[in-house]
């Protein structure tokens, strides 16, 4: 406890934000037992209605209650952004380590995908890797970890070159260490804080990618409670109905706010400066 | 204490020079009365659409030989009027004894843009050249879809053209009044086409806006402005933004319901809205589950067209239960439809039918399989608003229902290949001022592309249609086929399509949009006084 406390004193933006991603996260989890109605039950006789007493974020051209989708969307941004990041990371981490220890032919080879992958903007290809694979929520999470995964792996690849002539590694070697020991108790380990703030700071702009895909029709698809897709389909009642816009798109800036700002107070605690 | 009071003052002052350097980006807001740089002098218009086509060739598709008529460019031997009744154009004379040989007088004195003649032979040549296209694979258009000619002669002194079709041929002039039988100068359309309109095209830019001047040589009056720039916009919510800002004058059919009501509300604009000839409806893939008599029927009940029209999509569509238009004279207060909406006969009609949730997992069977129906629909004119509806509400009775939204090429090739249970449409019932076109959607030869409906009943009253000279007999014809379908549950109509025009009316007068959207830019919109 006393542990705890310390630690809390010592890193108070971190805990507040940990805290506030949490609640994010809680909202997402118990989505049904706050949501005020069904979010797919429509009654297309109230539709566009303003923001009441009844439907507290008003309802969509559908006649659902947007409060109700809102929270619901964030069980579909969450699961999709966490499930992104969980994917690049450990892809891009794994070709990144593998590159860089072992070099030659495999390096040059995933380093020459990656430089192809980034000479493209990201998002226009992703757009077309979606629009191939068909738009729905799981080919847009596939065509953003296309273009993503490579920064993963250039930073994993750089760390591992940097302690790979290590003494230590090469005591590892003379030893007679298999080779995927020493991936796993030196390698990984030695990239990971930095991997992990990477991760958590992506957090929020693959929130914003995948919101973006959807808005543009490549990723969720109607009736799917999603920010991106409801900015969308408010897009058209912007000046008269804003109240379809703005509760997604605070819902957008919200959790990417908090989930930038955790990653950088994680950045903070992991530093070895701070010690 | 003094250099913070200076640092305040320079971020002051930067903060200043950057509004102002802002500011002096935007435009006034204020380019109505000729905002466009190249329109200094004389009256110009600019004016905003949704682009169907990069092309004006009527040869190249059916959208281009429609923009070919819409921008001004080009005009028919026949053209409707406002109420959809043909007009003579540049023909102004014809004879036929037994509408197989027609023969038509060319008006005299019309030129086209580039101030060449319209003879006899060069109105026989263009059509001619329609056809050729169309035999060698060179254009999409497809006239023989109308009507076919054994032969057709000029003769030039006389100033006639004689055209003999394969068959009789009732309504020759609604059909050549067809968008697809433009006047061409084929002495130059491997460079550039130019028709008869009012208006001639002096650039273009893919996707992004076209360039018109006045035709000189215009036949049919006074043009009011020397210049037009169109605008090529897809987004119906940036027109009519654009229209507020003063960067258009003129934007055809404001598809969103909320920008359209917020421009009728405000005195500023004008809208003109007319009950237009466009259905809007979804047809049934006869050849999968929706085969089922029961199952359609349910939708039919299930389906609350008047909500859907009314507040779905904001009154840009009148709701209504026949295939052709209850503005149209073709008896739609004669019909009766016995699947008005009622949500508990549909869930009856299920029940009866043995079409139940056998395992409770809220979806209903038929032949024991999960009924889970593939819903195409495109973006244009609210319906995938529509299909959405539509799936909505069968899923509160239990009938799965994915909507896939595609762009409209691809949903065309679906609908060709069947691979839908139902998808959405929005076409004009009378293209040649008559609906026997239309209804032969639903003619077992033609129905293949629209969901293999087929009714033996239908088919023998069609080929009838097909025949019928008499307009009394005909307008029988079309009341039974057209209840025929509401009683099979041939189809989902949603409603009728109301076309709009929106104009500042302080620039512009006569923004009056017709029934048959063939016709946006004509002579009767000009500046206001």
């Amino acid at each position: 406890m006393k542990k705890a406390a310390g630690f809390i004193k010592k890193n108070p933006s971190f805990c507040v934000f940990a805290v506030l991603a949490l609640a994010v996260i809680a909202v997402a989890v118990f989505a049904p037992a706050l949501a005020t109605h069904d979010p797919y039950e429509a009654v297309l006789t109230n539709a566009v209605q303003p923001p009441s007493a009844e439907h507290w974020f008003g309802t969509d051209r559908m006649g659902r209650d947007l409060f109700s989708r809102v929270l619901y969307g964030a069980r579909t941004s969450l699961t999709a952004s966490l499930s992104l990041v969980c994917i690049i990371m450990v892809a891009g981490t794994l070709l990144g380590i593998v590159a860089g220890y072992f070099g030659g032919v495999l390096d040059a080879v995933i380093m020459r995908i990656s430089d192809m992958m980034i000479s493209f903007p990201g998002m226009v290809l992703a757009i077309a890797v979606a629009g191939i694979l068909g738009a729905n929520m799981t080919n847009a999470v596939i065509a953003i970890a296309i273009v993503s995964w490579t920064k993963y792996a250039r930073l994993a690849r750089s760390l591992v070159l940097k302690i790979r002539s290590r003494d230590y590694i090469a005591a590892a070697r003379v030893t007679g260490s298999k080779t995927s020991h020493i991936l796993w108790k030196y390698m990984l380990p030695n990239a990971l804080p930095t991997i992990l703030i990477t991760g958590a700071t992506d957090i929020g702009t693959m929130m914003l990618e995948i919101a973006g895909l959807s808005f543009l029709g490549f990723g969720a698809q109607s009736p799917t409670a999603e920010w991106g897709l409801m900015l969308n389909e408010g897009r058209a009642y912007m000046t008269a109905s804003p109240w379809l816009m703005v509760f997604p798109g605070l819902a957008i800036f919200i959790t990417v706010v908090v989930f930038n700002l955790l990653g950088d107070s994680l950045r903070d605690v992991l530093d070895p400066r701070n010690e | 204490m003094r250099t913070q009071w200076c640092k305040k003052a320079a971020a002051a002052v930067m903060a200043a020079v950057m509004t102002l350097s802002l500011a002096a980006c935007g435009g006034s807001g204020n380019t109505s009365q000729g905002g466009d740089s190249s329109a200094a002098d004389g009256t110009h218009l600019n004016f905003s659409c949704y682009n169907y086509s990069n092309s004006m060739d009527p040869i190249t598709n059916v959208n281009s030989s429609w923009c070919f008529l819409r921008y001004g460019v080009g005009e028919c031997l026949f053209r409707f009027d406002e109420n959809v009744v043909v007009d003579y154009a540049l023909c102004d004379a014809y004879e036929t004894e037994d509408y197989i040989t027609w023969t038509l007088h060319i008006r005299e004195g019309v030129q086209f843009s580039n101030g060449n003649a319209v003879t006899a032979s060069v109105v026989k040549a263009s059509l001619e050249r329609l056809y050729d296209a169309e035999a060698n694979k060179t254009g999409n258009s497809t006239p023989s879809q109308y009507v076919t000619f054994s032969s057709m002669e000029a003769d030039d002194a006389a100033g006639t053209v004689t055209l003999v079709c394969d068959s009789r041929t009732v309504n020759l002039p609604g059909i050549l009044a067809y968008p697809w039988y433009g006047i061409v100068d084929t002495s130059v359309i491997d460079t550039e086409v130019i028709g008869t309109g009012p208006y001639y095209v002096t650039a273009l830019e893919e996707n992004s806006t076209i360039d018109l001047a006045r035709n000189e040589y215009y036949w049919d009056g006074e043009v009011p402005y020397d210049t037009i720039r169109i605008f090529l916009t897809e987004d119906s919510s940036t027109k009519a933004m654009a229209l507020k800002s003063g960067d258009v004058d003129l934007v055809e059919n404001i598809t969103t319901a909320s920008d359209l009501a917020e421009l009728e509300a405000d005195d500023t604009y004008y809208v003109s809205t007319t009950a237009g000839v466009r259905l809007g409806n979804s047809y049934f893939n006869f050849n999968g589950v929706l085969g089922n008599d029961a199952l359609r029927q349910a939708i039919l009940y299930a389906i609350d067209d008047a909500t859907m029209c009314d507040i779905t999509v904001g009154g840009m569509y009148t709701a209504g239960c026949s295939v052709l238009p209850s503005s149209l004279s073709y008896g739609y207060d004669q019909l009766t439809d016995p699947f008005a909406y009622d949500l508990d006969k549909a869930l009856e009609t299920l029940d009866a039918a043995g079409i139940v949730d056998t395992d409770g997992d809220g979806y209903r069977e038929l032949d024991g399989q999960r009924i889970n129906l593939s819903y195409i629909a495109y973006t244009s004119r609210n319906l995938d608003e529509f299909a959405q509806a539509v799936a909505i509400t069968l899923e509160s009775i239990g009938i799965g229902c994915t909507v896939t939204v595609q762009d409209y090429d691809t949903a065309l090739a679906n609908q060709s290949a069947g691979n839908f249970d139902l998808i959405t449409s929005n076409a004009t019932t009378v293209p040649t001022g008559d609906p026997t076109g239309f209804l032969g959607n639903f003619y077992s030869g033609n129905s293949g592309t629209y969901g293999y409906y087929a009714n033996d009943q239908y088919d023998a009253l069609y080929e009838q249609l097909l025949t019928a000279a008499d307009a009394g007999e005909q307008l029988e014809l079309i009341i039974q086929l057209q209840q025929i379908l509401i009683d099979d549950a041939a189809t989902l109509v949603h409603g009728y399509y109301n076309s709009t025009f929106a104009s500042r009316a302080s620039v512009v007068s006569g923004a009056d949009i017709a029934p048959i959207d063939y016709y946006w830019i004509t002579t009767k919109i000009h500046p206001a006084a």
